[in-house]
């Protein structure tokens, strides 16, 4: 009877030990906030949520539109430069570089706009006044997204910029050819 | 003894042959379902959810979105290359440059915390939570 007593004790005192570990497991894994926040995040819910249903919505918008120009730079006017510069024979291993790499950013601007916005919905979907911490965590994942999202919008402008440095070099290289054709 | 034949073939027709109607709603309730799954997956995996401006969350900017861009003047792959359609191609594309790089898109920070009306400096107080 005393061995029992002693086997259930022990056998308390592991299963005590191995909740401890997987708890402390799980708290790494959030942000830590003290109380006060907690209380805020409740208390502001309803506000934050309408905050961030009118940024989904704000920023589907500039996704449809920017990347709408954005594909319209490439298509419209890139794509059909560099054809016109191949079929005239000229050498546009400048132009077709920077084409290469903002075809690479717009895919990636495309892929992170996706990410963030999924990051967003999972935090809108979070039930803030019940699972503040875990609410807390999704809107810092989808802030991190959206930084990475601008990024690539600096980047694109970016290599607008280089298009057109590009550009430039390109008449100067070729001023001989051109001053040709004109002849 | 013909009577007899007749009940055991009877016993032989399978269940999907007394139950045609059924089975025939049945596969096709499945067949549906498994297109309508198919397809909500590649909707939602190639991006398309989030440029679908039709969905409930997105009426009140519905009407802001670009339709379609006829304003954006494109440039002929077609012709020769001289200063002059050099010249053309350079205002075509500073045009719309400007008008790109005139919106810092998705800049500023409106999900920090201090934005989103959350924040306080975390781990400042002893009495936190998990």
């Amino acid at each position: 009877m005393n061995i029992h007593k002693r086997m259930i004790i022990f056998s308390l005192i592991l299963v005590a030990c191995f909740s401890a570990l997987s708890f402390l497991n799980v708290s790494a894994q959030n942000t830590v906030i003290n109380s006060q926040q907690t209380e805020q995040i409740r208390s502001n819910c309803a506000s934050t949520k309408n905050t961030l249903n009118q940024l989904h919505a704000s920023d589907a918008l500039l996704r449809v539109n920017r990347g709408q120009a954005y594909e319209s730079v490439l298509t419209k006017l890139l794509d059909k430069f560099n054809s016109r510069v191949s079929n005239n024979k000229m050498s546009n291993a400048g132009l077709t570089s920077v084409t290469n790499d903002y075809v690479t950013a717009l895919d990636t601007f495309r892929l992170d706009y996706k990410t963030y916005e999924e990051h967003l919905s999972a935090a809108i979907d979070i039930d803030c006044s019940k699972e503040p911490v875990t609410f807390y965590d999704a809107v810092l994942l989808a802030r991190t997204e959206r930084d990475k999202v601008h990024t690539d919008v600096i980047r694109l402008n970016q290599l607008i910029d280089k298009y057109q440095v590009s550009l430039n070099q390109f008449g100067d290289d070729n001023k001989a050819a051109i001053k040709g054709i004109n002849k | 003894m013909e009577k007899s034949t007749n009940t055991k073939k009877e016993v032989k027709i399978s269940f999907i042959n007394r139950h045609k109607f059924a089975t025939m709603l049945g596969m096709s309730v499945f067949a549906t379902s498994l297109l309508v799954f198919i397809s909500m997956s590649m909707y939602n995996s190639s991006g398309a959810a989030q440029l679908d401006l039709s969905r409930p969350g997105y009426i009140s900017v519905r009407n802001k979105a670009v339709k379609n861009d006829e304003d954006f003047q494109g440039f002929s792959s077609i012709g020769d290359i001289n200063q002059k359609t050099i010249s053309e191609f350079q205002a075509l594309f500073t045009k719309q440059a400007n008008k790109i790089k005139s919106v810092d898109a998705f800049g500023g920070d409106p999900l920090s915390p201090e934005s989103l009306g959350i924040g306080v400096t975390p781990s400042d107080s002893s009495d936190t939570n998990q």
